[in-house]
């Protein structure tokens, strides 16, 4: 897995300070510990910084790079200050987060991954926003986001489609629909784009205590249909373990096997079933429960493990 | 050539739920009246019978609302001087149940005198709903609670920040909540587990999925509904509770319904209009699963006597 680790995010409150004070070290040790805990690389977002962005793109990118070699992943609205990184970035091949069909961004981002050779995070949202079937978002990608790239001459494996993970809680028709978009666009071009997700979306607005199990188990079916790329929080430890556990088909424990099983069910487009969970195992339930949620069967409400 | 009619098959089942104690349960009422324990969505008779008929409550106050059209003015006249009179008015236009809504001047003592009033003007069953406000509500549902123990009224309004002291009364003393939220599956699914894992027994909840008028976003309330029937009849028993709706107060807040004056003259003729405006919302609602209407006006009321007797003959 393909971890583009996401902590240095300007919605943290320790961010926020550390960027107000200009502490590098700060930005610094939360790159390092992220490419040590496996992140493969790091997203930046400061926000659009319509105000600084000539001095904070830059200054950041500088820091970042003076301890971690890997990709950096240029998180922002804002094209001048996103230029701005690109010009100072001198190691690994930078992405851009992101375009999307919308007209206005699809013209400027392209041609600047193109200038600086970056890679490009393309979601699958047009002017009209994020459509709820699956082909729908496969045919952004096809008609719109892959023509796009070929047209300023990119290579579409520079091209990373992103279809677009939205929450359970509220936008939970989506999840289902997601999970077959991210099958159907391995086989939508030839050579197929990289796909990636944000995973951590799935459980926006869920209170805190639920958000990884929710995590774990929408990751593990989205492994089951080919994932191999997301931004993601790397220090998050259980997740890591779903990660190894399906890459490996590590199976050793009950744990690691229910996540297995839910990965190949989703990969053989069926669904889990309650005999492959021992329900008898509190964390088994919950796991079960999960599934159920993210696939729509039942309803979600914030209190929907009590149920 | 015979056509064959699709029919779906479910595998949940709204709950039955029934409120208003007689006699022989240790009340005072007339009747029970029991809702719920649907099979199938609303009034597909060839799929499965509508187990119930949909129930017309009729709102009234424990005092006489300033801010109210005067086209409901005209029709109640006097009677909507105390509760009681208001009781007795409402069941002479054919009321099935009644809902007397408390308002922020009652004192407990005034909520207690109304709520005794109003059981024994009339022995249909009763829903006692507090004005809105969290301390207000508590301290008038509590008195009113206990007051008519063993009544099985429906208490109202339980809200998810404030539902703990309204679903405690009605354990301690035999009655049902309304558990309200704001058109949101995830809320009012939420709010269930919560009053449910109170220790409330389920088949003592009715959801109040709230609902906006025809024109104000009647669309979005059944959507709502309807996607909570979905989930009931799929088997999501956090969902399974009969649902309530109060028409009447949407309805009447329209400026459509609510003054004569000062509004193009293509809209016609008033109070044609405002009845309209309750019976076509009303009857929207029924079609996405009410089980029980509040509504103000007697006119509406017959007319959607009228409509629920042929959706029940269909």
């Amino acid at each position: 897995m393909y971890i583009i680790g996401e902590n240095i995010h300007i919605i943290s409150e320790k961010v926020k300070e550390a960027l107000t004070a200009r502490d590098s070290e700060f930005f610094m040790d939360l790159a390092v510990r992220q490419v040590e805990a496996g992140a493969s690389a790091v997203d930046i977002n400061m926000g659009p910084r319509k105000k600084d962005w000539a001095e904070v793109f830059p200054w950041i990118v500088k820091a970042v790079e003076q301890v971690v070699d890997v990709p950096l992943c240029i998180d922002t609205t804002n094209v001048d200050g996103m230029e701005a990184a690109l010009q100072n970035i001198t190691k690994a091949q930078p992405i851009l987060n992101s375009t999307s069909a919308e007209p206005e961004r699809l013209e400027k981002i392209p041609l600047l991954a193109k200038k600086y050779g970056a890679k490009v995070i393309a979601l699958t949202m047009g002017s009209s926003g994020i459509p709820v079937e699956a082909d729908a978002r496969v045919n952004i990608a096809v008609e719109t986001l892959i023509p796009r790239a070929l047209e300023v001459g990119m290579p579409v494996q520079d091209l990373i489609i992103d279809p677009l993970v939205l929450t359970t809680s509220g936008c939970q028709q989506y999840c289902p629909h997601l999970i077959g978009a991210v099958q159907m666009l391995q086989y939508a071009w030839d050579p197929a784009p990289m796909i990636s997700v944000g995973l951590s979306n799935v459980s926006n607005a869920v209170p805190n205590e639920n958000r990884p199990l929710i995590n774990r188990v929408y990751l593990s079916m989205l492994m089951g249909v080919g994932l191999q790329m997301m931004i993601a929080n790397p220090f998050d430890q259980k997740q890591n373990d779903v990660i190894r556990w399906i890459e490996n088909k590590d199976t050793s424990n009950p744990l690691a096997a229910v996540y297995n099983k839910i990965a190949e069910r989703t990969g053989a487009n069926e669904e889990p079933q309650p005999e492959d969970f021992d329900m008898s195992d509190p964390e088994q339930l919950a796991i079960w429960k999960t599934t159920q949620i993210l696939l729509n069967k039942v309803i979600y409400a914030d209190a929907y493990l009590n149920q | 050539m015979p056509v064959e009619i699709p029919k779906d098959k479910w595998t949940g089942k709204v709950r039955e739920v029934s409120f208003g104690a007689t006699a022989a349960d240790g009340g005072t009422r007339s009747k029970s009246i029991v809702v719920g324990g649907d099979t199938t969505l609303p009034y597909m008779q060839f799929e499965a019978p509508t187990p119930h008929t949909p129930v017309i409550a009729v709102e009234i106050k424990s005092r006489r609302p300033e801010d109210w059209s005067t086209l409901l003015e005209e029709t109640w006249g006097d009677a909507m001087n105390d509760p009681a009179s208001w009781a007795k008015a409402a069941e002479a236009a054919g009321a099935d149940a009644l809902v007397l809504w408390l308002t922020l001047a009652d004192t407990p003592e005034d909520a207690v005198k109304a709520t005794k009033a109003v059981l024994a003007a009339s022995a249909l069953p009763l829903m006692v709903f507090g004005p809105g406000q969290v301390e207000k509500d508590n301290e008038l549902l509590v008195a009113v609670s206990e007051a008519a123990k063993g009544e099985k009224l429906v208490l109202g309004i339980c809200e998810d920040k404030n539902y703990r002291t309204i679903v405690a009364t009605a354990m301690a003393n035999g009655h049902l909540v309304s558990a309200r939220t704001p058109m949101d599956v995830n809320l009012a699914k939420q709010l269930n587990i919560l009053i449910t894992d109170m220790g409330l027994p389920a088949n003592r909840i009715i959801m109040d999925p709230t609902t906006g008028a025809l024109g104000y976003g009647i669309e979005y309330g059944y959507s709502v509904m309807e996607r909570l029937r979905l989930a009931s009849l799929q088997g999501d028993g956090m969902t399974q509770f009969p649902m309530m709706v109060t028409v009447g107060f949407e309805a009447w807040k329209a400026k459509e319904s609510k003054v004569g004056t000062g509004v193009p003259e293509a809209w016609g003729d008033w109070k044609a209009r405002a009845i309209h405006w309750e019976t076509l919302t009303t009857t929207a609602l029924l079609e996405s699963g009410a089980s029980i209407v509040v509504l103000r006006h007697p006119e509406s009321m017959k007319r959607i006597r009228a409509a629920i007797n042929e959706l029940m003959a269909a």
